[in-house]
């Protein structure tokens, strides 16, 4: 049987390979896309706790589907994020001609 | 009894200082000089309505006193700013004002074109207020601030050309000097506090003290006299401080500042005769003075030098009159010296100032002849005051104090150490008396030797510079003061049946030393005859090698006669060089090694520097953090949230 | 049963799928994989009866988003020689290891005891009313989080022009 556990224990594993794509790649656009990564596991966290909600909380009419609520304003705010993201990463190549995050290091001393 | 307007007297003189030092710089000439005049002469003539109504008061409470405020009270003791205007401190206060204005009002003429000048009377009220204070207080505390106060103003006043550093130096070395003694008066003051819990005169008095305490007591208060008057070993100061102007000279270092250790040692005469081993020091180290003072002043040629040196040697004697409990013989000498003494050195600064600022007697000579009238003229007449070639003051005021160191008893119980079975001091007084004979022989010699060489004889001096006489702002108070000197012989005459001499005066203020009244050893006329032969030896003596004609041919005969006793006299004994090198450059080299040490090393180096450059250093390395590398900071990010799961999850 | 079955398989895909994107070197490679998993995703998300979430998880994510990433790199038109190889260094390293860590401490010590007692399954409970269908989250969104609903519309503005703006070069 299925339950809860298997599926936030899915949503950790995805957002620790997330985790580490952010980290260790230096392409920046696979860091972007580390961090799509990022947010659909945080998706898939709250859609388990949706169904499966702790027993203590016994969620009223409104409660029950507020995790769907949240996961459908988490999408639409990660695709304007990835939009602005992107914009920046073809505004930065035009000046630096590489997308190499090691080479974006001007904001500091 | 009690008066409310005492106050006025240093009162009034600190105001002018602080008025002229405040605006003095852009007040008019005339207002300064008016104010700084004023001031002294207001204050004289209060001092002289005091001494009338004190003369009037019969007995030995014939005294004005006031209160003025309590300064402090801190547990058991209370520390007032008394006034006490007796006969004693009463005259050295129409002493200090009255020849204070005289010589305020010369240096109306002498400082007329220093562009300092406000400075200088500024200083020099304040220095007059802070004698006053000294002179009137009734506590050892408030006569400790006057003491301090006029070494300050010793300080400022012989430093006063600041530019030049010899003079600057000569400044310092007053006050650094003064400053020792100052602190064995300091332990003076503590050590009767400790033992009496006490600090004012009439209190004093009147407590018990033992042997040890009173003897303690006033052994470090002499020391504290040794430096401000001057004596052995602390009179190196004054020779140099003749840098300073020459009324300054005048004022401080002859008539009044240098006598405050004589007249501590006459206002504590209750104590120092319950201290007869002390009285036997400081007459000893008064005559030894004397002898030394005297002996270098046959060598110097700067005219000055040879009246700082005279001075040095006078002190002396005024300490050997109070020591040989002759309180009043040396309280009178320090007046008349005054008189004679400030004459001479005013004299002397006419001619410095009739000579562009000459100073060396081997270019003076024949000033008399060459228009200095006046001031020849009341030279001569102090020289005679000072030398005793005459009956006048000086005469008198010395040949007393020898014949009462002749005459004491004051020495005839004490024993030569403390076993009873050694020899006894009684030919101490006699043995005082042969040495201050000498001394006079050799005073009358090198002061005479002083007045041929300035004023009589050819003129030794360079063509281009035409000796003039002085203003009669200058030339005024040598009159006064050269009067004063012939006249002064009046309070000082021997007689005990005069009512108006000086002893008489003061009956009933001075304490009697132990061993009771003086023996006659010598008849008084027989005494006299040898001081005034020994003065004319002097005169004849001097004349033989400095008449006009051989002038300075006596001072090579000399050099031929004796030359390394005339080297050493010459350089003063090498005493500067011996304290320069015992006590000067080791001092500095401490000074400099601590400075490295602990200065530099220590505060700077480890304390101030070493916090900055560990912030630095750490900084230098904290900043590789921030370089710019978003991954980094992700990663950082990361290492703290796992600190922050670890520690909210695995530890609760 | 069935259910089982799709749940390992689908978690198969989504980690092989997700490793991919971390570790390819050619970006429209990790793009491809990034979109494959997001299906695989979506299978998941209906496996949690979130029907709506599914749909638009395929429609939104991996149809409009996933698709912005491809045309970008393909206007970016990188290079070979430009795809360097990665230098792990030091902080790197311990940064990787530090977020994995940190999830495993959290699968270690919370999720242990998250489930303690009867689990309730609201799918089944509230089977009648439906439970994530597009009717139950429609009501959900528009009754009781209307102002987040409008104010996102909002930022979806926003990022439209910023996107613009800052992509444009000169304004």
């Amino acid at each position: 049987m299925v339950g809860p556990l298997h599926y936030l224990f899915l949503g950790a594993v995805l957002f620790a390979l997330g985790g580490v794509g952010v980290v260790l790649r230096r392409n920046a656009l696979i860091v972007l896309m580390s961090i799509e990564l990022m947010l659909n596991a945080v998706n898939l966290t709250f859609l388990t706790f949706s169904r499966f909600p702790l027993v203590k909380s016994a969620p009223t009419q409104a409660g029950f589907l507020s995790g769907h609520t949240a996961v459908f304003f988490v999408i639409a705010v990660a695709a304007a994020e990835a939009a602005v993201g992107l914009a920046i990463v073809i505004a930065v190549f035009r000046s630096r001609a590489s997308v190499n995050v090691d080479e974006f290091d001007t904001l500091k001393f | 009894m009690e008066v409310s307007w005492l106050y006025l007297i240093p009162l009034l003189p600190l105001a002018g200082a602080a008025v002229n030092g405040l605006l003095g710089r852009w007040l008019p000439k005339a207002w300064l000089y008016a104010v700084a005049l004023l001031v002294v002469l207001l204050s004289f003539c209060i001092g002289l309505f005091a001494w009338w109504q004190v003369a009037h008061i019969e007995g030995e409470t014939a005294q004005l006193r006031q209160l003025v405020f309590t300064w402090f009270s801190v547990g058991s003791l209370r520390v007032d700013l008394g006034l006490t205007f007796d006969r004693l401190s009463g005259t050295l206060v129409l002493v200090v004002t009255g020849v204070g204005f005289l010589i305020h009002l010369y240096s109306v003429g002498y400082m007329d074109e220093d562009p300092g000048y406000w400075r200088y009377f500024a200083y020099l009220n304040l220095f007059v207020s802070m004698m006053l204070l000294l002179v009137l207080s009734d506590n050892l505390v408030a006569m400790f601030v006057g003491w301090e106060g006029v070494g300050l103003c010793s300080y400022l006043l012989v430093g006063f050309w600041y530019d030049d550093d010899a003079k600057a130096y000569a400044g310092r070395k007053a006050f650094i000097v003064n400053r020792i003694g100052d602190f064995g008066f300091l332990i003076g003051i503590f050590v009767l506090y400790l033992y009496t819990g006490q600090v004012s005169f009439q209190t004093l008095k009147v407590a018990p003290l033992s042997l040890g305490v009173a003897s303690a007591a006033a052994a470090l208060l002499f020391a504290g006299a040794t430096g401000k008057s001057a004596q052995l070993p602390l009179y190196v100061w004054l020779p140099d401080a003749m840098a300073g102007p020459t009324p300054v000279s005048a004022l401080i270092h002859a008539a009044t500042m240098v006598t405050a250790g004589v007249y501590m040692v006459a206002r504590l005469s209750f104590l120092y005769v319950q201290a007869p081993g002390v009285m036997a020091v400081v007459a000893v180290i008064g005559i030894l003075t004397a002898l030394v003072g005297a002996l270098i002043g046959t060598s110097q040629m700067d005219i000055k030098r040879v009246l700082a040196y005279s001075t040095v040697s006078q002190l002396g004697y005024m300490f050997v009159g109070v020591g040989v409990g002759a309180f009043a013989a040396g309280t009178a000498h320090l007046i008349t010296h005054a008189f004679f003494k400030a004459c001479l050195f005013l004299g002397s600064g006419a001619v410095i100032h009739g000579l562009h600022g000459e100073q060396d007697m081997a270019r003076m000579g024949g000033l008399r002849r060459l228009g200095l009238k006046h001031t020849a003229a009341t030279f001569f007449i102090a020289t005679v005051a000072i030398t005793g070639v005459l009956p006048i003051s000086g005469f008198f005021s010395k040949d007393e104090i020898l014949a009462q160191a002749l005459n004491t008893r004051a020495f005839d119980f004490l024993t030569l150490l403390p076993d009873p079975s050694s020899p006894r001091l009684a030919f101490l007084g006699p043995a005082i008396y042969a040495i201050g004979t000498v001394t006079a022989l050799i005073t009358s010699f090198y002061v005479w030797r002083c007045y041929l060489l300035t004023f009589e004889g050819e003129y030794r001096g360079p063509p281009e510079v035409h000796p003039h006489e002085a203003p009669w702002v200058m030339t005024l108070p040598l009159w006064v003061l050269a009067a004063l000197s012939v006249v002064g012989a009046l309070i000082v005459l021997p007689s005990h049946h005069l009512p108006f001499t000086w002893e008489h005066f003061t009956e009933g203020v001075f304490a009697r030393p132990r061993g009771g009244p003086p023996m006659e050893r010598l008849p008084e006329l027989v005494a006299f005859g040898i001081a005034l032969v020994v003065a004319w030896a002097g005169l004849l003596t001097a004349w033989s090698l400095y008449a006009p004609g051989r002038a300075l041919e006596g001072d090579e005969r000399i050099a031929r006669a004796m030359p390394r006793l005339r080297r050493a006299l010459a350089s003063a004994l090498y005493v500067d060089a011996l304290y320069d090198r015992i006590v000067v450059k080791p001092l500095w080299a401490t000074a400099r090694t601590l400075w490295r040490a602990a200065d530099v090393m220590i505060i700077d180096g480890l304390l101030v520097n070493g916090p900055a450059q560990v912030v630095a250093a750490v900084g230098s390395v904290l900043r590789r953090f921030q370089n710019g590398d978003v991954q980094r900071y992700a990663a950082v990010t990361a290492v703290g949230v796992l600190i922050l799961v670890y520690v909210f999850l695995v530890r609760g | 049963m069935a259910e089982t079955v799709l749940f390992w398989v689908f978690f198969a895909g989504v980690v092989v799928a997700g490793a991919q994107v971390i570790l390819r070197r050619n970006p429209v490679h990790a793009a491809m994989s990034l979109v494959a998993c997001f299906f695989f995703l979506a299978g998941v998300y209906l496996l949690l009866s979130a029907h709506l979430i599914a749909i638009l998880q395929v429609m939104v994510y991996a149809g409009a988003v996933m698709v912005l990433f491809v045309f970008v790199i393909l206007l970016l038109n990188l290079r070979e020689e430009e795809l360097s190889r990665e230098r792990v260094t030091v902080w790197k390293g311990i940064g990787a290891l530090a977020v994995a860590a940190s999830v495993g401490l959290i699968v270690v010590f919370a999720l242990r005891t998250a489930y303690s007692g009867p689990v309730r399954d609201l799918a089944v409970e509230q089977l009648p009313t439906g439970f994530g269908t597009v009717k139950a989250v429609g009501r959900a969104l528009y009754l009781f989080s209307v102002l987040p609903f409008e104010v996102t519309s909002l930022l979806l503005t926003v990022a439209i022009v910023g996107a613009v703006v800052v992509a444009k070069g000169k304004i």
